[in-house]
């Protein structure tokens, strides 16, 4: 068998191996529900503002503590903790994505993506504001 | 219906020549595809000719295409959707050119422009490859064209015009301002352009990444061109020199997006792993990895086949990023991928259009493809060249793997196999960075032992002896600088325990002896002769790149950490080393420390003409003597939008030889509280202490070190008869200077209680003595922090240690690239001096 060959196969169950490894590593996406059952691991929960309740920031107080709620796919409303600053603009965030873990009741996530609304879609609502209502056509 | 005051004739202009691009390149396609494949002589030459007429008028075509679009956003057309959707008209005019490719249509624009550039210059020296060559660069310039089309065929949209009017819009078809005529009387203004991408990087970055994309067609074309005119070998010479280019400017074009990345803090650093990064990584590695065994190739024979895999799958991964950050696959996993324009079908369709002709051709004629039976020794370079391209494909395996994890959840959907095995949506790892490092680590090891000791390898085979004798110094030098940097300290993470920090001395001892044995190399092998080395420059390039960012990355260091906040809540909690409270709080004028050094925020201002807001923030340093060694201050600045009390941050950094200092805002308090009337509504809140107890503020603690029952306070003056008591507090801030405080409680006239406040200006503290409790032998102080009032900022400090390593790193890498591209070229040329080099000819 030449060299190369057996490089090659070296080379293939390595590749292998790293991709079994890999996938261990992959996080799931879940709801709140599903998070709980499995509490102390970090997932991935993609959910909407609930802008009803109030969004905690207060950096007098704590420069590093955010809270807000966010009711997942399945219509769960859970309090949401995250250590750090509030992101710009967080109110805009059409849905997002959080990574952490369930504790007791709250959510701490430790990373926060916001999925804002194209700027596309807003293109009505900014435009409809400067349109007199009753012009004639 | 006329609609006042529209210029249509630009967008008519550009449309039109959008439409003479996409039929132009539909001819020339067709034309150089005839120039093949017809087998007389002067009937080629004329299809040649006509193929030649179609490229040239595309080209000019797709300029047009640019200068219009330029001419709509430089003029404030707002009745364009591109420039109403990408411009203001406060946008600063260097900017124009950033709003232009800031859409998906002005970036295939940019692609289409470049392959236009690289089709004339291979028109003009690539000689009898031009005709297969130039049909593959034509089909992608067809396919590129076709994504500014805009037109509906057979109820397919087909591209997207980058012309199309505000108001035909689709979303906006019904909506009523559209319906009267003079519209564009009531937009004044555009939407503007996204405030990150308002960054000298973002006028720059996108040109260079876009050559760089448009270079990787040209070694796949050669290499296609080879196998469908069954010229096996011969473009192996022409395609070095393109090979090298490729490799110099996606590179240049990554580190730049990197450079942006890290100045803007985006993504917080120069490189997080975000598939938008990764999906440009794989097809440089691969095209590294292709030059590479076309290299092993040319001197020995060896590694054709791998050469023409390494070389399609190359641009067929381009292709494959350029689906993933466009066509809205990426949307949970990275923000900084482009919106869906719903063109994922036609980017289907030009991945396939390149992939399925490639990878047919290369199996349909595997055994046409010239192998050699001889194998190669152990001993010589070529094998090791073809080790090495192994180990990078690996890594672009692993890192193309996880970047595609929503498409794998896609394709698992489409074959029904997730209702089937009943699986959850797959995510991203929840710790990408590590994710990706652990097994990234191990693979910059071996290929940084490589590129240090494979060039002192000869092709076919080197004698023993010789190879020891020649690699014992730069071994020993390495090994003592590598003990060196670890003894001085210049390593030390522990994060994710000992295991890894082994493996990450491991790769400072791989990547010194990478620039330390390829310096050697130039200086003694090739005698200092830096036309002939841009290989060896271009490796100590490489080299440092991985160096500086071990070094960086694994002394990066948040100085602007709250300590004080993790003292009080949750030093016990599991989570508190994971969630280090990053954001710290600068008072107005109060002196904040932070690592070495000690931050004062010290007030804001504007400049006329300039949206931003400045913070300035004063850095002192002292020695231990408390004299001050060092002082400087910081603009971090912000747009600051007070409607919403939004802001968009600018870091500003303060950059020395051996490490930068970035400093940013996280958050500003409320600005209209800044005019409001100062209202003291806070709340005095009461705490039941004993000695040596400690009260616990927004910005410190203080500890009741006892009462004095002769109090000293500037707002108490004794009288007879009074019964009074002071408590002594000690109050440390978040710097280390304290204040001492003593609040007075008195009774007077044997009936009335007084408490007597002290103060504490700087911290808008009020702090009363208003109870004593001798059953519990404690005391009731109250605490109130003026807090309406005060101005403040929330901001972030990070310091990267030895970025410029990486940075140079990079420069020196390009820099040997193109030398190498320019020495190939002029091989490629002088056939008589070629060959006498040939037989010398390094890597």
């Amino acid at each position: 068998m030449k060299k190369t060959n057996i490089i090659l196969l070296v080379v293939i169950a390595v590749a292998i191996g790293v991709i079994i490894t890999m996938v261990g590593d992959f996080s799931t996406y879940e709801t709140f529900a599903t998070a709980r059952q499995k509490e102390g691991k970090e997932f991935h929960v993609i959910g909407t503002l609930d802008t009803l309740q109030t969004m905690t920031y207060d950096p007098l107080k704590d420069a590093n503590f955010f809270s807000f709620y966010v009711k997942d796919k399945k219509g769960e409303t859970r309090k949401v903790v995250f250590n750090g600053a509030k992101p710009t603009d967080f109110e805009k965030a059409e849905s997002v994505v959080l990574t952490g873990m369930m504790d007791g009741n709250d959510f701490h996530c430790s990373k926060i993506l916001m999925k804002c609304p194209s700027k596309y879609k807003n293109d009505q609502v900014v435009l409809g504001k400067t349109e007199p209502a009753n012009k004639p056509l | 219906m006329n609609f006042v005051g529209e210029h249509l004739l630009p967008g008519q202009i550009g449309h039109f020549a959008a439409i003479l691009a996409f039929v132009a390149s539909l001819v020339a396609t067709v034309a150089y595809y005839c120039a093949v494949v017809n087998k007389e002589e002067p009937v080629r030459e004329s299809w040649k000719k006509i193929a030649r007429w179609g490229f040239f008028i595309q080209s000019i075509a797709v300029l047009a295409v640019f200068s219009c679009l330029y001419y709509i956003l430089y003029n404030h057309f707002f009745e364009y959707k591109y420039a109403w959707r990408n411009t203001s008209r406060d946008l600063p005019i260097q900017y124009l050119l950033s709003s232009l490719w800031s859409d998906q249509e002005g970036s295939f624009l940019l692609w289409s422009i470049w392959n236009s550039v690289l089709g004339i210059i291979l028109i003009r020296t690539s000689r009898k490859w031009e005709s297969p060559v130039m049909t593959v660069i034509s089909l992608s310039q067809l396919m590129m064209s076709s994504m500014l089309l805009g037109i509906f065929i057979l109820g397919y949209k087909v591209g997207s015009n980058p012309f199309m009017l505000l108001r035909q819009a689709e979303e906006n078809q019904v909506a009523p301002i559209f319906q009267s005529p003079d519209y564009l009387s009531f937009i004044h203004d555009g939407n503007g352009l996204n405030l990150t991408l308002q960054n000298y990087w973002m006028v720059i970055h996108p040109p260079v990444l876009f050559l760089g994309f448009a270079s990787m067609i040209v070694p796949f074309a050669f290499a296609f061109a080879g196998i469908w005119t069954r010229d096996y070998t011969g473009w192996t010479k022409p395609v070095l020199p393109w090979g090298l280019f490729a490799i110099a400017i996606l590179g240049l074009g990554i580190m730049m997006g990197a450079a942006w990345a890290y100045e803007s803090l985006n993504f917080g650093g120069y490189w997080a792993w975000d598939p938008v990064e990764n999906a440009s990584l794989v097809p440089w590695l691969l095209m590294v990895a292709g030059v590479h065994t076309c290299l092993a190739y040319k001197s020995t024979g060896h590694a054709l086949k791998s050469t023409v895999f390494f070389f399609f799958l190359a641009f067929i991964t381009i292709l494959y990023s350029t689906f993933l950050t466009r066509s809205g696959v990426l949307g949970d996993s990275s923000v900084h991928s482009f919106t869906d324009l719903g063109m994922s079908g036609q980017l289907l369709i030009f991945m396939g259009a390149f992939t399925i002709p490639a990878i047919w051709l290369m199996i349909a004629r595997r055994k046409e493809i010239p192998v050699l039976h001889k194998e190669e020794s152990t001993y010589s370079r070529e094998f090791w060249l073809f080790v090495g391209s192994l180990v990078l494909l690996i890594s672009a395996i692993q890192i193309t793997f996880t970047t595609s994890i929503p498409v794998w959840n896609k394709l698992l959907d489409l074959f029904g196999l997730k209702k089937l095995f009943n699986l959850d949506e797959m995510a991203p790892p929840s710790d990408a960075m590590f994710h990706y490092n652990k097994i990234q680590i191990w693979l910059a090891v071996i290929l940084g032992l490589l590129t240090a000791v494979v060039q002192y390898m000869r092709y076919k085979d080197t004698p023993r002896r010789v190879l020891g004798k020649k690699l014992l110094v730069p071994t020993v030098l390495s090994l003592v600088i590598t003990l060196a940097i670890i003894f001085a300290g210049g390593v030390n993470y522990t994060d994710y325990g000992a295991g890894f920090l082994g493996a990450i001395y491991l790769m400072l001892f791989a990547t010194v002896y990478a620039v330390v044995a390829n310096v050697l190399y130039i200086i003694s092998d090739q005698k200092g002769k830096i036309k002939a080395a841009g290989a060896s420059i271009a490796h100590v390039g490489f080299g440092m790149v991985l160096l500086g960012a071990l070094l960086s990355s694994s002394r990066k260091e948040v100085i602007s950490l709250d300590k004080m906040k993790m003292l009080s809540q949750d030093i016990f909690r599991k989570e508190s080393k994971q969630n280090a409270r990053e954001n710290i709080m600068l008072p107005l004028g109060v002196p904040v420390e932070m690592g070495a050094y000690h931050a004062t925020f010290v007030g804001d201002s504007i400049a006329p003409g300039d949206a931003k807001v400045y913070f300035k923030v004063d850095y002192e340093r002292k020695d231990k003597a408390g004299n001050i060694v060092e002082r400087f201050r910081l603009y971090p600045n912000a747009f600051v939008n007070s409607k919403e009390n939004a802001l968009t941050s600018n870091p500003a950094s303060r950059h020395y030889l051996h490490k930068d200092i970035f400093t940013y805002i996280t958050a500003t308090p409320p600005l209209k509280d800044k005019t409001a009337p100062a209202n003291d509504t806070a709340n005095y809140t009461s705490h039941l202490v004993a000695e040596g107890d400690s009260i616990f503020f927004s910005k410190g603690f203080m500890i009741m070190r006892g009462i004095e029952k002769d109090p000293k306070n500037r707002n108490y003056q004794a009288r007879q008869g009074d019964l009074a008591v002071g408590a002594n507090l000690e109050v440390y801030t978040q710097t280390d200077d304290h204040f001492n405080l003593q609040p007075v409680y008195l009774i007077r006239d044997s009936a009335y209680q007084y408490s007597i406040e002290d103060t504490l200006a700087p911290l808008a503290l009020q702090v009363r003595f208003s109870k004593i409790l001798p059953a519990e032998n404690k005391i009731e102080i109250k605490v109130k922090e003026a807090d309406a009032n005060s101005d403040y900022i929330i901001m972030k400090a990070i310091v990267f240690p030895y970025i410029n390593v990486l940075w140079l790193g990079v420069i020196v890498m390009i820099v040997g690239t193109l030398i190498a591209v320019v020495y190939r070229v002029k091989l490629n040329k002088g056939s008589v001096k070629a060959t006498a080099a040939r037989v010398k000819e390094k890597v």
